[in-house]
């Protein structure tokens, strides 16, 4: 697991209530955190920590597009 | 499952300025999520299968029929001939026949709660939060809100910060939806109307991008939820 899953999962497991999984059980990295019933307030204030713990700026238009944790990880790769 | 404005487990939850809107019950039912199941074409049955949780599939197959047996009662047509679209930004629409429907709606869900706006002249947009603790407060004030709205937040005490930080998400919201954009655009960069901000129901909006067009905004909330409304005044 890349250093950037890791940091993303932790996020994942303080910030967004996943329904039916709890904070340290498997992710589906291929799944939309959309669909995954998270309101749609934890998802901007994962947006504003994610951006936080790596340092940079994404765009609301372009964290709209990252929808699974897999696309997310991909683009800090890229960025960071 | 019936037709029009009152259903298994939906009813009118208020009407103005040409919008109805309509409260669907998202409490598990297994008849009636039965009921709505039928109703769904096949890639809306795709698509629910792809929700991870069984409360998420619930809130979007209870909302999707509801929505349906709504504008086929509207548009007066068969389940069959109606279908869904999507503009930019991924804005649903709907097409009778393959041709775009006359009719706005928007749909928003949280918790237990859904609502459906339709409009037969100009964009709509609605959105509703369950009135819950918000784990990162403080982060998503300082994300989504412009200075006087955060100063007005910050001058909120106890349980009215997390009030008015619903009344005003929702407001934003609402606007951005009808807008067409969502959550692809930054909210912090307009305020809600400062009479609004300061507990009017209603009041008049428009975007710095877009003066031409004039945004009815509603604050329709209740004790359980927050919601708002908003409408493209004079709209066709």
């Amino acid at each position: 697991m890349s250093n950037t899953e890791d940091r993303i999962r932790t996020l994942i497991d303080d910030n967004l209530h996943i329904e039916g999984r709890e904070p340290g059980e498997p992710l589906n990295h291929d799944r939309s955190i959309v669909d995954s019933g998270v309101s749609s307030t934890d998802v901007v204030a994962f947006w504003k920590l994610v951006c936080e713990e790596f340092g940079i700026d994404i765009s609301a238009e372009e964290f709209g597009e990252l929808l699974t944790p897999s696309d997310l990880v991909a683009y800090l790769d890229a960025r960071t | 499952m019936a037709l029009g404005l009152v259903g298994d487990w939906w009813q009118p939850f208020t009407q103005f300025d040409g919008v109805t809107v309509v409260h669907v019950d998202l409490v598990r039912h297994e008849v009636n999520e039965r009921a709505a199941w039928a109703w769904l074409d096949a890639e809306e049955r795709r698509r629910a299968q792809r929700f991870q949780h069984i409360g998420a599939r619930r809130r979007y197959v209870l909302c999707r029929a509801s929505l349906r047996s709504l504008l086929c009662s509207a548009l007066d047509c068969d389940n069959q001939r109606l279908a869904f679209d999507t503009a930019e930004h991924g804005k649903p629409f709907a097409t009778v026949d393959g041709r775009p429907a006359p009719i706005s709606f928007n749909v928003s869900h949280s918790g237990q709660h859904g609502l459906i706006a339709l409009a037969s002249r100009g964009r709509v947009g609605v959105d509703v939060e369950e009135r819950v603790p918000q784990r990162n407060l403080d982060t998503l004030v300082e994300a989504v809100f412009g200075p006087d709205e955060r100063a007005d937040v910050a001058a909120a005490g106890g349980s009215q910060k997390l009030r008015l930080f619903l009344d005003l998400w929702t407001m934003k919201e609402a606007l951005s939806k009808a807008l067409g954009t969502g959550l692809s655009m930054d909210v912090s960069v307009f305020e809600v109307p400062q009479t609004m901000r300061q507990g009017a129901a209603s009041g008049s909006f428009r975007f710095a991008e877009v003066p031409d067009v004039t945004w009815r905004l509603h604050n329709i909330g209740t004790e359980r939820f927050a919601a708002a409304v908003a409408h493209e005044d004079g709209g066709r």
